[in-house]
């Protein structure tokens, strides 16, 4: 019998896995109700035992749980269609922002470039689950709803064990979503740096 | 009334952060070392030395063992043997020492890699390095590594549980300690035990950089804490020898510039901060040591003294709190020696038959270890990967690999201990 965070930890590479064949073209273009069916179908194959692990098993090997933050952007593109999760491109942008910006702080401490560690405090520091508090209240008060919803997730499904990760901080960003964000601000600075040079 | 999407906000804020502040107020304070780390029987017994292979199987190579003691007073071995270091055949094999008769019994296999993947539910490539330790409850935890993409830098630590000393093991379940896809955590050093139940696992990292980290886990197997002892490319393979509740030190493999020596670092609040590390007295060649710190306070280490090589094993000990170290026995010496095939051949088989005289046909074990350390006309001798610990009736006992071919077991008395300690109060390291 799987343990409940290997379902939680098996569905987040599914939903990896059936956000990439939504975004190929043919599949794209489907008509809602075959797209629904067709995600739907998959998401349920890529869970069934495929050799000795589902097709979810061989990419979560290599991946580990995605954040939270990286499942409500998944989730965001596979409910794009059916109108239920809208996402702004500026409220997308501010987050896109924040991720690399605290991504390009945090992974060079976290993996070893001096004795702090700011890893650890993911291990229930009162004074991170303080700070996030602070950065969900300010970001619900000035509307930046996406930044809001990631943090308060992410902080909901840690304080529940959602996954099998006890770090409060496998929940907010991984490495995935965090080379996204960086890749998004790098391509948004070269195109104004572009844009600028060719007026 | 109309409830905005600006409240709903606001409530799942109140309720998730709600929970978060109670279950961070629940997560255990920092807590001693547990002191000392049993109770050891009185006496002190004769003052004796004896050898045995632990493990038996022919022309496999095998790695990295580690011991603990039964409840019964038995001892229990773990080690990864299959065709290479690193191979899908790989497996985690275990075998007891009867105490009594001072016999090993078979070995058999606990765990592989397709178990391993199974139980986690993730794709596994090669596993090894198993390391155990006993809860609070008297249940035997099990960790080793898992890698499911590159080498050992990809690792991640996986841990079983055993309720009948090690007959039967629980499906695998995996550790999450590092943030960058959970890679780079390796297991290698004695667990300890914290005053409040909860395990310290030293630990270390091998991705862009080396360095050692010491997790707290808590009695039902989650992480409460996790602390850097190094940083950048200096010290791995962590092994703790706790002087009293608050006083410890930490000893680690030397990873980063020459000289080559063990790294260091120390506590006087139990772990709330260690300080900087730094380069001792001992040479070290970037291998593993092992350790045990005595109730006496007097601190044991098995190591590879030289900087270039494991072709040496010693013992060396400390009067002093690990401010300076004398050498107290020479394991294994076999430094300068670039035999052929030939004569290694001959020499493998002496050491074979010097280990345990009991063994029938010698040229079986130097023929497999011809095998995993010759290539071409050039051989070399190996022993390494020790792990060491102190059974309740005061024997120690300690195991390293014996040329990448088989477990070797040397057991001790405290008196012989005593004794060498004795002899070579002014020894000086080489």
């Amino acid at each position: 019998m799987p343990n409940l965070t290997d379902l939680t930890g098996l569905a987040s590479s599914a939903s990896a896995i059936i956000t990439a064949l939504a975004m190929i073209p043919a599949v794209a273009q489907l008509p809602n109700k075959h797209l629904s069916a067709t995600l739907s179908a998959a998401f349920v194959l890529v869970l069934l035992p495929f050799g000795e692990l589902p097709l979810a098993g061989y990419l979560r090997g290599v991946t580990g749980d995605l954040s939270i933050t990286t499942m409500v952007l998944l989730w965001h593109v596979l409910l794009k269609t059916s109108k239920l999760f809208v996402i702004d491109v500026q409220q997308r942008n501010e987050l896109m922002m924040t991720v690399a910006g605290v991504a390009l702080i945090f992974y060079p401490f976290a993996l070893g470039i001096s004795l702090e560690d700011p890893y650890r405090t993911g291990y229930g520091n009162p004074l991170l689950i303080v700070t996030l508090l602070v950065v969900a209240l300010v970001a619900t008060f000035r509307k930046s709803t996406l930044i809001a919803l990631c943090t308060t997730l992410a902080v909901l499904a840690w304080s529940i064990g959602w996954y099998e990760s006890t770090n409060l901080w496998d929940y907010l960003i991984d490495p995935f979503i965090s080379i996204y964000a960086i890749w998004i601000f790098i391509a948004a600075k070269l195109k104004s740096r572009f844009s600028v040079s060719k007026q | 009334m109309k409830i905005t999407r600006h409240r709903l906000m606001l409530a799942l804020i109140s309720l998730a952060f709600g929970v978060a502040f109670y279950k961070a107020s629940v997560i255990p304070e920092p807590a001693a070392f547990q002191w000392p780390a049993m109770e050891l029987e009185q006496g002190n017994g004769a003052a004796q030395i004896s050898s045995r292979f632990v493990s038996s199987s022919q022309n496999i190579s095998t790695h990295a063992a580690s011991l603990i003691e039964l409840s019964d007073g038995r001892i229990r071995a773990f080690w990864f043997a299959g065709s290479r270091e690193g191979a899908e055949d790989v497996e985690i094999r275990t075998a007891v020492l009867d105490p009594a008769s001072n016999k090993w019994g078979n070995e058999t296999a606990i765990a592989d890699r397709h178990s391993t993947q199974q139980s986690l539910l993730r794709f596994v490539k090669k596993i090894g390095n198993p390391v155990p330790a006993r809860l609070g409850d008297g249940t035997l935890q099990l960790f080793y590594v898992t890698v499911s993409v590159g080498g050992w830098a990809g690792s991640s630590i996986t841990f079983m549980t055993s309720d009948d000393d090690g007959e039967t093991w629980s499906p695998a379940r995996r550790l999450v300690t590092s943030p960058f896809i959970n890679i780079s955590t390796l297991v290698k050093g004695t667990p300890f035990k914290y005053a409040d139940g909860s395990l310290g696992l030293p630990v270390y990292h091998e991705f862009l950089g080396k360095f050692s980290e010491l997790l707290r886990i808590a009695p039902g197997g989650d992480i409460i804490d996790k602390q850097r002892l190094s940083d950048g490319k200096l010290g791995i393979q962590p092994v703790i020898l706790i002087k009293n509740p608050e006083q410890a030190m930490i000893l680690m493999r030397h990873v980063g510039p020459a000289p080559k020596r063990v790294i260091a670092a120390t506590t006087v609040n139990a772990g709330k901060r260690w300080n900087d590390p730094e380069k001792t007295e001992l040479a070290n060649p970037d291998a593993a040591i092992t350790g045990v710190a005595r109730t006496d306070g007097r601190l044991l280490v098995a190591l590879n003294d030289t900087e270039s090589n494991r072709e040496v094993l010693s013992l060396v000990a400390s009067n002093d709190g690990g401010a300076s170290w004398q050498k107290v026995y020479t394991l294994e010496d076999q430094r300068s020696q670039t035999p052929s095939p030939a004569s290694y051949i001959i020499t493998a088989a002496l050491l074979a038959r010097e280990t345990d005289n009991s063994i029938l046909n010698p040229a079986l074990f130097a023929n497999t270890a011809l095998d995993n350390q010759c290539s071409g006309e050039h051989c070399r001798f190996e022993f390494s990967y020790p792990y060491m610990i102190q059974a309740h009736n005061g024997e120690f006992h300690l195991v390293y690999t014996w040329n990448r071919s088989f477990i070797k077991h040397v057991r001790f008395t405290r008196a012989w201990l005593d004794q060498r300690m004795k002899a070579n109060q002014h020894a000086q390291l080489d």
